[in-house]
């Protein structure tokens, strides 16, 4: 091959290289961005007065003569809007049935708009759900309310053969002639006044436990749930995982059975998740009996053994990989095997290991199939260190699919799927960083 | 420093042991619903009020009516919440394995068939959608409506609300068409209708809100009234299983829907009280 075409292949290939990079960058950056400025929004937002009537009711928290203060200023001018409509119901008393019948349907749709943007109206009976109690907390919620309350979504269906299309009607043209008229500018433009925005932090999101399903509240029992999960399946994998690589690599006379034996950890690690959480349903659960029903320790145990191939090899390559000198300067000072191993061999191979352990452990955070049927529930509160061999906990990753699938109130409440996402990713990062850490201190240890 | 890490691995595992024996006072007290997506809002708005009420903790996974059956046969849960009756051979298994499941009515649910808002469609008859769902009717125009092709949605085998669906309205033992799409809840089939302008699927009641449009099925719309009379023609129970006559906090619990706080829980959820 001559110079010149060596030369272009190799630019060529520094292109591809270099251009590689830039699109996995680039898909990151698609992927992170939106999960961090979304997540983010969950904890720092603009925050209504309900917001902070919910933290004092549901958490005591909260500054309660400040409030009672605040709740007096909304209060006076959340009171006109009352007044319109008790003045209105008046009105409508007086109307021919016709078009009393004609307004009341209207009426009523105002009525819930205006539930939804400021809570329970006067003459509502207090509701039973916490999602009812309060109007908007979020105030960009609160803005598409007021749009609701001010337009009707109509359909136009002029044209018989194709879909209709959506067009938005001013509703106080529909009440134009009565008194209810002015509620519509009114709202509008004293909206503030009435919820009195404000930027708050709500630390609570992290630690708090969710209130009404997750309509109010923080996502404290999934994160627990998700670190019992992954650290319970760290427990069982990494030592059983670390045992057999030593024994792979130490002690395994090479075979027939030796290398099935590696083939079969090798076809294991590319095994479906989903086929573990059966397995672990069937076998943990149903033949096992290790708890009565779901738990975190079944989950655990589920997830061990779908990290366990990953760490067993990784472990096995650490420990291939320390310099055969180390293993005959040992046996040549009179060190036994068993010695020569637990002080010279897993020490070296270490820094490797916890790799090995790191990636695992990360997955088994933010694997979903193998706890839908061994461990995670869509409703429960937080459990405690001694619950873990009885109870089922929620998770943050099947509480991210539930709420983006299954939940009732799914695009009501996406704030809260986002900052579940942003803390999963938050927490894997976190365990990647903590065991980077370690791992870095180990070396130098074993340097000095 | 490997002896340092077996001891403390050591600790670790005597500490484990303590929580075992914890665990055995613990496991009191605690009640386990699995089963329906539909009855879901019901079964975790109770859990919510049981937990601060009587201070039980209260775990609910939502896997769908034929899960719920499996885990209250296998033991594994206290409380199956169903979208559908046991069926014979589900009661059948649970006998072989000691268990007695005893149905108890949470609630009414209308079966809503929904479309997407633009669809002009106002309702259709009971043999209307049950052609739809065979592949009979393909076209939006063969049952007044614009000129598009029907995107048919349906739910997983594991649904009771498909198989209620399948009972009240395409006939039992109905082949559905091939066609149609498969979605695994409630909610991601009301996502699906939102966001196609030709799909009909069907929903519980409690989970219609404006961004799907309900049909009225044989001229009669789903709400409270219709469904309580039994003039919507598309209403089931939905259940609560247990095995046997419950006793304890499982008891107290399968009875709030006979309370007036309970009732009221029900039909704010958009159910209709039993």
């Amino acid at each position: 091959m001559n110079i010149g075409t060596r030369k272009i292949l190799d630019r060529s290939f520094t292109a591809v290289g270099i251009g590689s990079i830039i699109v996995m960058a680039i898909a990151l950056m698609i992927v992170v961005v939106p999960i961090v400025t979304n997540g983010i929004g969950a904890v720092f937002f603009t925050g209504t007065i309900e917001h902070r009537k919910m933290l004092l009711n549901e958490f005591r928290r909260g500054d309660s003569e400040n409030l009672s203060s605040e709740v007096a200023s909304s209060e006076r001018y959340r009171a006109n809007v009352y007044n319109m409509l008790t003045g209105f119901e008046a009105e409508l008393e007086t109307m021919a049935p016709e078009k009393k019948a004609e307004y009341k349907g209207k009426y009523s749709q105002v009525r819930s708009a205006l539930q939804a943007l400021l809570g329970p109206l006067p003459g509502d009976s207090a509701p039973m759900l916490t999602r009812s109690k309060y109007g908007q907390t979020r105030w960009e919620k609160a803005e598409e309310k007021l749009h609701d309350l001010l337009y009707e979504s109509k359909w136009d269906n002029s044209n018989p053969d194709v879909m209709s299309k959506e067009y938005f009607v001013n509703r106080a043209i529909g009440f134009e002639g009565t008194s209810l008229v002015k509620l519509f500018p009114y709202v509008k433009d004293n909206l503030e006044k009435m919820l009195l925005p404000e930027f708050t932090v709500y630390w609570g999101f992290i630690t708090d436990s969710s209130v009404d399903s997750h309509f109010f509240g923080g996502i404290w029992p999934e994160i627990q749930g998700t670190f019992f999960l992954a650290i319970g399946a760290m427990l069982f994998a990494f030592p059983l995982g670390v045992v057999a690589a030593v024994y792979f690599t130490e002690y395994a006379k090479p075979g027939f059975l030796n290398s099935m034996l590696r083939s079969a950890n090798s076809t294991l690690a590319g095994v479906p998740s989903i086929v573990f959480g059966m397995f672990g349903l069937a076998f943990f659960i149903n033949t096992l009996k290790v708890s009565e029903s779901k738990s975190v320790i079944a989950g655990a145990l589920t997830l061990a053994i779908m990290i366990l191939p990953t760490i067993i090899r990784s472990a096995e390559e650490a420990i291939l990989a320390v310099p055969k000198t180390y293993r005959e300067a040992s046996l040549s000072l009179g060190s036994t095997k068993w010695n020569t191993i637990m002080t010279v061999i897993l020490p070296a191979a270490l820094p490797g290991i916890l790799t090995g352990g790191v990636i695992s452990l990360g997955r088994a955070a933010g694997e979903t199939a193998p706890i839908i049927f061994t461990a995670a529930v869509s409703v429960g509160s937080a459990i405690g260190l001694a619950d873990v061999f009885s109870s089922p906990t929620p998770a943050l990753s099947w509480n991210i699919y539930n709420l983006a699938s299954e939940h009732e109130a799914a695009s009501q409440i996406r704030h809260v799927q986002y900052g579940m996402v942003l803390a999963l990713v938050s927490i894997v990062l976190l365990l990647n960083l903590s065991a980077i850490v370690v791992r870095a201190r180990v070396s130098k240890k074993l340097k000095g | 420093m490997i002896e340092l890490m077996i001891k403390k691995l050591l600790q670790l595992l005597i500490l484990l042991a303590f929580t075992v024996t914890a665990a055995a006072n613990a496991a009191v007290g605690t009640i386990v619903i699995d089963g329906s997506t539909t009855v879901g809002p019901v079964a975790k708005t109770f859990a919510a009020y049981f937990t601060k009420k009587y201070g039980v903790r209260v775990t609910v996974s939502e896997s769908g009516s034929g899960n719920g059956a499996k885990s209250l046969i296998n033991g594994s849960c206290s409380i199956a919440a169903m979208s559908r009756a046991m069926k014979a051979g589900e009661i059948g298994a649970a006998r072989t394995k000691g268990v007695n499941p005893v149905a108890n009515i949470v609630a009414y649910d209308g079966l809503a068939m929904v479309v997407h808002p633009a669809n002009p469609v106002r309702g259709l008859s009971k043999a209307q959608i049950s052609s739809i769902y065979r592949g009979i009717i393909t076209n939006w125009r063969e049952v007044g409506g614009p000129n598009a092709r029907i995107v048919v949605i349906q739910r997983e085998s594991n649904s009771g609300t498909e198989e209620s669906f399948k009972e009240l309205v395409a006939g039992k033992g109905v082949q559905i068409t091939g066609s149609a799409e498969t979605q695994s809840s409630n909610g991601s089939v009301k996502s699906r209708v939102s966001t196609t302008l030709s799909a009909i699927g069907f929903l519980g009641l409690g989970f219609v809100d404006q961004s799907v449009k309900i049909i009225a099925v044989n001229g009669v719309l789903p709400n409270v009234i219709t469904v309580k009379n039994g003039t919507y023609p598309v209403t089931r129970p939905l259940y609560f299983y247990t095995n046997g006559q419950p006793s304890g906090s499982v008891k107290q619990f399968i009875e709030l829907p006979k309370t007036a706080e309970g009732k009221r829980m029900i039909s704010e959820l958009g159910f209709v009280n039993h």
